[in-house]
């Protein structure tokens, strides 16, 4: 868990880098696996998922923000869960009128924000004590944190599973004369499983060497 | 009274946040959902318009039509008729839906005006295995379908795909997924059949 009293000291900038490598959601804090897992097989779901959680991340923490020092604490998540589930159905919304396509892709994944981990998290650990400006550097933060961490490991599951990242063709397949032949398990959950262990394992490394 | 009191002063928050949040919602949605309305609608007719090219228009058929689903459940069905651009008939069009190998299948399935063929398939929702089973969308499978004969479809193991027939010849390593979609594909298609109106 994040140390409180640092985050409310740190500064903004330092606030806006933890989301992306000190305290990054999915590698250092470990949270919200559940969309990391079931989005990542490509690359533009990946990042539909990753806006739409700043999305809900940045709107969330500005009003348990606005409204920390109204909360009752034992109905504050209560608050904080109404709260995000209206901003993931208005963000759910945006997505089947605008982006019918990644929606379905998403499917029940984009609902599943408001189990979020990440956005309870920092509505519980930044939002609700600190002022707007550091709970929308936080938010900001986090949700890219979280977004490029979500489209680096589904770029690494896209490239091995069909030779493509966003879309476009990098490496030849073996059917239309290349060498490359498409590693269909990397599509599939146990790529998601291995890739993402894999990653933390790296990470973990590359942080004891600083240490 | 007392009660009251503490009531209202622990929860006024939570009170006007839901009457909020709820008027947030309702607006988004009231302002979206006839942009979320014709997005359903355009698929349909880009699906259906693929496999009944004269088909202009689609209009909901009156009639009632149930079909008890493969695990006895009764579902009502929309069948949609498909008009040309002079207002005939060209065909008709309705979804399926039914379980697959990792997870529910639906289909929009085309059939001729006469109901006697199979104008095709296609898949709406589907999570099956990448590279194997969700081969079912592919048109080498796909279009085993088209024209195919309206009655009981048989799934058989190997064959020549590209014969037109009441027999589909499964995906080799996908055989659940083949043989899910020639099943919802029956149980709807016989069942509508039966129950269509008489051409008048």
């Amino acid at each position: 868990m994040t140390d409180k009293s640092e985050v409310r000291t740190a500064l903004y900038g330092q606030t806006l880098l933890a989301g992306l490598w000190r305290e990054n959601p999915v590698f250092r804090l470990l949270l919200g696996m559940c969309p990391t897992l079931a989005v990542t097989a490509a690359v533009k779901p990946a990042l539909t998922m990753g806006l739409c959680v700043i999305f809900v991340l940045v709107c969330s923490n500005i009003i348990v923000s606005l409204m920390r020092n109204l909360l009752k604490p034992h109905l504050r998540i209560l608050m904080f869960t109404l709260t995000i589930a209206t901003f993931v159905t208005i963000a759910d919304l945006f997505l089947k009128a605008f982006q019918p396509e990644m929606s379905e892709v998403l499917g029940p994944y984009v609902p599943l924000i408001i189990v979020n981990c990440i956005i309870i998290c920092r509505a519980e650990a930044c939002a609700s004590k600190n002022g707007l400006v550091v709970s929308v550097i936080d938010a900001v933060g986090m949700g890219v944190g979280f977004t490029l961490t979500l489209c680096v490991l589904a770029g690494v599951r896209e490239l091995l599973a069909t030779g493509a990242i966003f879309e476009i063709q990098i490496l030849a397949l073996l059917k239309g004369g290349g060498w490359f032949v498409p590693w269909a398990a990397m599509g599939m959950p146990v790529g998601a499983f291995i890739t993402l262990g894999l990653m933390l394992g790296l990470v973990n490394v590359i942080t004891k060497k600083d240490a | 009274m007392l009660k009251i009191k503490h009531f209202i002063q622990q929860s006024w928050l939570l009170i006007v946040a839901s009457f909020f949040f709820g008027l947030l919602i309702a607006v988004t949605n009231a302002a979206l959902s006839p942009r979320i309305e014709q997005n359903k609608i355009n698929k349909r007719n880009r699906l259906v318009g693929a496999m009944l090219p004269d088909a202009k228009n689609f209009v909901l058929l009156e009639a009632e039509i149930e079909i008890e689903s493969i695990q006895g459940k009764k579902e009502k069905v929309e069948v949609y008729r498909a008009m040309s651009e002079a207002g005939e008939c060209v065909g008709w069009s309705f979804n399926a839906a039914g379980s697959g190998f990792a997870d529910k299948i639906e289909l929009v399935v085309a059939v001729d005006k006469d109901f006697e063929k199979l104008a095709g398939f296609d898949v709406l929702v589907s999570n099956e295995t990448p590279g194997f089973g969700d081969q079912i969308k592919y048109d080498y499978y796909k279009d085993q379908f088209k024209g195919a004969p309206a009655e009981e479809l048989k799934l058989i193991p190997s064959g020549d795909p590209k014969k037109i027939d009441a027999e589909i010849v499964a995906i080799s390593g996908a055989t659940v997924s083949s043989e899910s979609v020639v099943e919802i594909i029956n149980n709807f298609l016989i069942q509508i059949k039966k129950q269509m109106p008489k051409k008048d």
